[in-house]
Parts: C-alpha cells; structure tokens; sequence
C-alpha cells in the first residue's frame, strides 16, 4: 500500500487541535514477568531474550486507523496513518482486480464501482481551472469513467437527505423539550413569556456542577474550583437543546476525545458522505440486485477528516464485512490522479453527462439546458443553520419564506470574529427572539462554544460546527491557491464558484427524497429510516496509565 | 558598593516555590508553589520591611502544581497556572470571610499549563502550555472568559507569555528558542515576528518599562536584549512584512551566569534587571549604553543589524540565594514606592525578600 504523495504536499494541519505526537501505549502481550534482554538480528527484527535463553520474536508496535480514533492525542497524526489505508492507489488497485476479472469471466472479484463528488471538491476545481462547477462535474464524470468507474454521483444530492432527517430532528428535539419544561416557548403574539426567551437553563439538572450556582446576592456565579469532566445529571439526547451540528468529522472526533460530556447534544443524523454510503450500497445496491460488499464507494472529499469517518464502525456492516464508504480520497489526490493519468489540463478534458440516480439535476427552466445542478441554498459547509431555521420557522411557528443567506426574516450578525455568527429568528414586526443560532467555525469559537455548553450558558437552539476556519471550502484537501493570491482572497473565489451556476432547491422539492422515504425506508420514522439515516457517537476514555505520560 | 541585602525570609510553602508576583500597588506578594497553593504575603507592619506574614492561602482548586501566578493590574484578582492544564482565576471574598476563592476555572489546553499574563488594560489574558500553544482570552463581565485565539506557531514547549507595558503586543518564550511576538488585526491574533538568537531554551522574558525593549533569558547561560524597530525607523532597519515591527538582538550578557537562567526580571522604577537560575546566584545588572561599537549607516544596511547598543555591568551577585537549590524567579517591586525590593522563590520552598543598596 503505497503511501499517498498529495498529503506529503499538502499541510497536514487540520486546523481541529494542537498538532502533538502520538502518545497511544500498544498494548503488547508479555510473554513473561521475569525480564529479558532485547536482541535485534541483522534484519532488523527484535527478539526477546528471556532467562533460560529462549528467544521470542516481538511483533513490531502497529496502529491501524481504529486505534487512533482512540488514542486521546490529536488528529493530526492519525492523518498519517490513515494515509495508508486510503488513497487513490486503492481505487487504481480495484480497477485493476476489475479488468482482471472481466477478462478471467469471474464475477466473484468484480465489484461495481461507485465515485460520489462533493460541491466543494467541485468548486475547488472550478475555482482552480477556471471552469464552472457544471462543467468540473461533467469532467470529473468523463475522467473517473473512462478509469473503469461506472456511477458518478454528486453528495449534494444525499445532503438533501441529511439536511431534511436534521431539521426534522431538531423540531422533535425542540418539542420535546419544551414538554420538558428545558425550555420556554415564545409565543408569536409579542407576550412576554416569565422566563428567558432564551436557551439558557439554569440549574434544571442538564450540566449539574460541583456547587451551586447562587445568583443573588452576588453578581458572580460562584465556582469553586469548577474543573469537572462529568455532569451530575445525565443529558436526554431526544430534547437535548442546543442541538449542534454533526456533518464535520474533525468536530465529532475532537469531541469524542475531549469533550464527552457534549455528546448528547450532537444531532445523530448522518453526514451527507455517510448517508450517500448508505444509500449506494443498501438501495443503489438493491435494485442492481448487488449486495454491499460487491459494491466500491469512494468519496471524494475537501479535507482528511473524511477518511476518518469512512472507517469508523459505526459505518461497517459485520454482515457483509464491508463498509458504507469504502475510500475517501480528497480534491488534492484527485488532481494527482490527473498527473498520474498523464492528463494535467483540465481544459482539454471531455465531458459526460452526468448519471441518472443520485446525482441532483434538473432540466434548467430558463434555458432549457437538459442538465442544470441544484442543490439546497446555504454556504459552502452544508447548509445546515440555514435549512434547520427555515424549516423550524415554519414548523414550529409557522412563519415561512426564512431565508438565511438573503437575511430574510432573520437578523444576521457576526460575533466577535467572522467564523462566529448568529442568526436570530424575531417575531415578525418586532425583535424578541423565537429562535437562536449560530455557526462556530475553527478551534478558537469551538472552544468558547463547548465551554457555554457545558456550563449550561448557552444561548442558542442550535449551532452548526465546523473544525475548518471559513468551513468545508478551505478543507485540508482541497487544492491549494497558486502562490501570488492570498489565502483569503483564494478562499473567496472558491467560495463564490460553489454557487456559480447551481439553481437553488430546497430539500422537501426533491421529487427523489419522497420516494426514497417511502420505497427504501418505508416511511420518515421507521426502524429502517433510523439504521439508515442515524448514527451514534462514543466518548473515548483517557488512557490515564499511560506511562509516556510524565508528571514534574 | 552595591548589594543585595536580605529583608526577610518567609517560610510556608511545603514544595518548590516556582513563581514570585507582586500586587501592582500594594506591598501584597503572592507566590505559588508545587504544593499546588498560593501564598499572600504582607508585611505586618508597614514601617518593618523585615516582618511578614502569610495573610491567606489559596487552595482546593487545582489538582498539579500551580506554576504560575499574576495578579490583575486592578489587582482585584489572581490568575493561577497550573500543571493540571487549567487556569484558575480567584477572588477575594469580601463580603464573607475574607478569603479567596476560584470564581472560574478557564480549560482547553491539552497539558501543563506553564504561564499566565494579563494585559495592561486587563482586558486580556494569556496562557502558555506545554502543548505548545499560546491562547488569548478575553476577559468578560461575570467572570466569564472567552477565548479569542488559539496560537499554534511555537515548535515546542512554550515557557513563558509577557504583555507590553501599554499596548495589546504579546511575548512569547519557548523550548523551541525562539520568542514570538503575537499581534491582532481585528479578526484573529498572528504571529508579527520570531526572535532567533539564543542557542537554547528561552526561559523567561520581561518588557523595559518603555515596551520597546525585552530582555530574554536562556539556558544558553546568557540574557539579550532585543530592541523594536518600526517600519521606517531613522536607523535603517528593514522591516520586510507590511505594518510590522522587527525586534533586533542589541546586547547579550554573556560570562556571568554558569548554569540557565530561569527568570528574568526589569524593573520599571530603577530600570536594573535581576536574573536567577540554576546556578543558585540573583544578579543584578545595570544595562548601560555600549559605545565600543558604533556601526555606520553602511554596515547596518549589510547586516541589517543594528550592532551592539547595550552592555550589562553587574552591580551585584548573591550567590547561594537559597543555598544550594535553583532559584525559579525572580521580581522587582512594580512601582518606586518600593523599588529597591526584589521577591524570589526556590527550590528550597522558601520566599525571599531582598533590598538592592546602591551606595
């Protein structure tokens, strides 16, 4: 397994945590108590010595990928590791096993192989080649096909799903905490409700501290030494507000290895990458009459995080020993897969259009253009604030035609720095907030939004999280601006060709999403749609024996 | 002829004492130890500088070794940093009992924290790790905190953080040997210079009370003085990035100290600095202006270095401070009222209290 060339270029610096060595003790079997010496032969292999002379072979210290979701380091280093598992070597390798197979008539090693792009891979490319994302897709479909891959689909497609399954999510959520009695709900005809029009409870058992929180006579909330990891009262996911977002992977890990106390607060919808793994080889797979393992899905992705998420077991089926995303490569190793192909110049490449299934297309209403893209408005990390507030708005207090990114309806600002915003939904004709939100973009504003929450400060419904400064579009994968532009600026244009050209559609006008509700999960609240939309999260115990570990 | 005479010597804490701070306007001492409290000292009557007495502990609130403490400039609160990868930030309870008590607990570094420093204002407050990362957080109404940025460019270990006397410019000193100068530009704080020069760990930095100074300690044995220069200065140091100011090696004090010097101290009302470290010695030096070595306009445009503009003449050396053990700091009374008294803490576990003579 070949270890990838592009992370080599790229900075491995995810942005989610001080990047620091990995410290994971291996767990070795001690073959004795009584020590030995260590003897190394002229291959380099270690042996034990033990007393009486006999000599064991030591088995070299490995960490595969799942031990680095443990280890209670960073994620940076685990990038590394990861490499090795998941690169383009490994589609080239299927490929291979497939023309092999075609010509040896063996259908056993055949697999159909799958290649799902995400719109901010494309609008790296279309920032980078000058093209439009329309175009990058078309050539990325021409590319990867003419390779041996037989379906290209586009992840906006399933982020419908994701977006739709999170803001269905977030309104049970927020009526069942409100039958609760966690939070108030305004009302729409500008009475003042007794209670803070806010999320913020106070002392009602959610984050429980060492001691109380006195509010008169001092101004202070006094703490002494407050520095605990566990709440007293265990958290209710099903009411669990502010609700935050879980579509990053680097947000999920960091929060599973330091956070654990915020996991219940984490929406359990899967990201788009995740429910497109479900979808390609439970129902994709269904009606070619394939089962998940005779199935290859890769995703090709703007950071590294991704991979981590592809492998985590949450998204590995025991019964067919396959998982739902088999390889996440990212923007950058895909422009090496040009270079490697001997193609370099984007501008001379073909163009096919784009497969039927899930990719997200419509027939363009102006100019009558057969394949136009679509996708869900909302910025370049998903979308999710934008579609929740809209939904919830309509949902919950029946105000409709919300629309974030035209500050419709809402109040927009930013807090403090451009990676922190807030958008508060205000009783029309007046400014009490009915609903708060916001997106913490980058470590610094997940830092100070983990620590509100944990103190029970918090005073948003729901926060859209992402590890990246600027989100998904400034990902560690995706291609790097040529050296004369700055950063900002680069990430600017990327961000502008996100939406060059895409026609906006919300996720419910996905003629598709209807159908695939009711043929392949058999309606929006079956155990089905649950297996398939839903995941969970796992708190990663600090390894506190850890011996590397040095106390002054 | 000059000397460091001893006022007192206070005894109470049950481990190292690792950090000396001075209240920036009483004659109050706080010094923390790894018996993970703080001691307040005063003195108990203010003519006698020779009697103190420990008028309060902090404790309970960090699990580790406290390594660090400062007072705020309205020195109303204490910030402690602890080994335990937290900052505790204490009150005096002055409607109760009189003592003080961790009013918030700001967490996120990975491991021990090593230093705190708030800013002239107050409004900021920065800590150190050995994560290696520097975090910026701004201090809000309620004792709440809120971290403004999370500086990642130290290659290791980061010993020290100190603030300019005035402005919102940041130091910082670490295993890496290096000190970086960290600035904000509205959205997010950036690294404005790295100071390359010493050929070791940097220990501990101090500003001269003008700010366009900074004196750095090393386990290269040597203290150096580094001068700001800002862009279009009359002496024709480039400045290359846009806007920045570059900070030049003008003095090194080499040849006295033996072993590193672990803490470094400017006093802003007689302008002396002390320095102590493992070699159980406080000096304290006079920076003096070092004519030997004027440079022409030529030769600072080809080096792009202003020379040497400074020597540090010893005025005194106290060897065996606290007897044979290494001394961790060292602090000048921040004001004139008291100018002549320096605090130092040990290995011994013990606090000392000196007065510098200059006859």
């Amino acid at each position: 397994m070949a270890l990838s060339g592009a992370l080599t270029l790229s900075d491995l610096n995810d942005f989610i945590s001080p990047s620091q060595a990995c410290i994971k003790p291996i767990e070795v079997a001690k073959t004795s108590d009584t020590a030995g010496a260590i003897k190394v032969d002229d291959t380099g292999a270690y042996y034990e010595v033990s007393v009486d002379g006999n000599e064991t072979k030591l088995e070299t210290a490995t960490i595969n990928l799942n031990d680095c979701l443990a280890c209670s380091g960073c994620i940076t280093s685990a990038e590394s590791v990861l490499v090795t598992l998941q690169s383009q070597e490994e589609l080239y390798n299927v490929l291979k096993q497939n023309k092999a197979a075609i010509e040896a008539n063996d259908a056993s090693t055949h697999r159909t192989v799958v290649v799902s792009i995400s719109p901010q891979t494309r609008a790296s490319f279309a920032a980078k080649y000058n093209q439009t994302p329309l175009q990058v897709a078309k050539k990325l479909t021409w590319f990867f096909k003419n390779l041996g891959v037989h379906f290209v689909f586009d992840t906006s497609f399933s982020r419908d799903l994701s977006l739709l399954e999170s803001a269905r999510e977030f309104v049970d959520r927020y009526k069942k905490a409100v039958a609760k009695g966690t939070i108030k709900m305004p009302s729409l005809d500008g009475s003042q409700s007794t209670a803070s029009n806010t999320a913020a409870t106070t002392g009602d058992g959610d984050m429980d501290l060492d001691a109380p929180q006195t509010k008169a006579p001092r101004k202070r909330i006094v703490r002494r030494g407050a520095n605990s990891d566990e709440a007293a009262a265990p958290v209710e996911k099903e009411s669990a507000i502010p609700m935050l977002a879980s579509a990053c992977p680097g947000w999920i890990c960091y929060a599973e290895k330091t956070h654990g106390y915020i996991l219940p607060y984490i929406s359990d919808t899967k990201s788009p990458q995740q429910i497109m793994g479900s979808m390609v080889k439970n129902h994709l797979g269904s009606q070619l009459g394939l089962k998940p393992n005779q199935i290859y899905h890769v995703c090709v992705m703007p950071c590294y995080d991704k991979k981590l998420e592809a492998s985590r077991s949450d998204f590995y089926s025991d019964l067919y020993s396959t998982r739902d995303v088999d390889c996440v490569i990212t923007s950058t190793e895909v422009e090496k897969m040009f270079t490697e192909q001997g193609q370099t110049d984007m501008n001379v490449f073909g163009e096919m259009s784009l497969d039927n299934g899930y990719n997200s297309v419509v027939k363009d209403p102006v100019t009558g253009q057969d394949q136009a893209l679509v996708g869900s408005s909302g910025n370049a990390s998903g979308g999710f604030l934008e579609y929740i507030m809209r939904y919830a708005a309509r949902e919950l207090f029946g105000i409709a035609g919300v629309d974030v990114s035209r500050s419709l309806g809402v109040e927009v600002k930013t807090v403090r720095n451009s990676d922190f915003r807030e958008v508060t939904l205000e009783v029309p004709g007046s400014d009490q907030p009915l609903l708060r939100f916001a997106a913490a973009y980058g470590f610094r504003n997940i830092q100070n939004l983990v620590r509100k929450v944990k103190t029970s400060k918090s005073p948003y419904h729901f926060v859209e999280v992402m590890a990246c400064p600027s989100g998904c579009i400034n990902g560690g994968g995706q291609l790097k601006q040529p050296a004369s532009v700055p950063l900002k600026d680069w990430i600017l244009h990327a961000d502008q060709q996100y939406k060059n050209g895409v026609l906006e559609r919300s996720p419910e006008e996905n003629p598709a999403l209807a159908q695939l509700y009711q043929e392949w999960l058999g309606g929006p609240d079956t155990l089905k749609a649950r297996q398939q939309l839903r995941t969970q999260y796992h708190a990663v115990e600090q390894n506190l024996g850890n011996p590397l570990a040095v106390k002054w | 002829m000059p000397r460091l005479e001893q006022l007192a010597e206070l005894q109470g804490h049950e481990d190292r004492v690792w950090c000396a701070a001075w209240h920036p306007t009483k004659p109050i001492l706080a010094t923390c130890s790894g018996d993970k409290t703080v001691r307040i000292w005063q003195a108990t009557n203010a003519q006698d500088p020779t009697q103190w007495q420990c008028t309060g502990i902090l404790e309970g609130a960090h699990k580790r070794t406290i390594r660090s403490v400062a007072w705020s400039p309205d020195g109303r609160q204490l910030a402690t940093g602890s080994f335990d990868a937290t900052t505790g930030i204490w009150e005096k309870d002055e409607d109760g009992n009189g003592d003080y008590e961790c009013v918030a607990t700001l967490e996120g570094h990975e491991n021990e924290t090593k230093s705190i420093a708030w800013s002239k204002s107050g409004a900021l407050l920065a800590t150190c790790s050995r994560d290696k990362s520097v975090w910026i957080w701004e201090v809000e109404e309620d004792n709440d905190f809120e971290c403004l940025s999370v500086l990642q460019e130290h290659t290791q270990d980061v010993k020290m953080v100190a603030w300019h006397p005035t402005e919102e410019l940041l130091a910082s000193a670490s295993y890496d040997d290096t000190i970086k100068i960290w600035r904000d530009d509205d959205d997010d704080w950036y690294c404005s210079d790295s100071l390359q020069g010493h050929d070791s760990t940097v220990w501990a930095i101090d500003f001269d009370p003008s700010g366009e100074r900074i004196v750095s300690a090393s386990a290269d044995q040597t203290l150096k003085i580094w001068q700001r220069y800002k862009p279009g200065n009359p002496q024709g140091i480039v400045t290359p990035r846009r806007g920045e100011a570059v900070w030049k090696c003008v003095a090194t004090v080499v040849g006295h100290h033996d072993r590193c010097i672990y803490s470094v101290s400017w006093s802003h009302a007689h302008g002396l600095v002390a320095s102590a470290g493992a070699d159980n010695t406080i000096r304290v030096f006079d920076i003096q202006d070092y004519d030997k070595e004027i440079l022409t306009e030529e030769q600072i445009k080809a080096t792009n270095e202003p020379g040497t503009l400074y020597q540090g003449v010893v005025l005194a050396a106290t060897k065996n401070a606290h007897g044979t053990s290494d001394i961790n700091s060292v602090a000048w009374y921040p004001s004139e009222e008291h100018g002549d008294w320096l605090a130092s803490g040990g290995d011994d576990g013990f606090v000392r209290i000196w007065r510098i003579i200059r006859d």
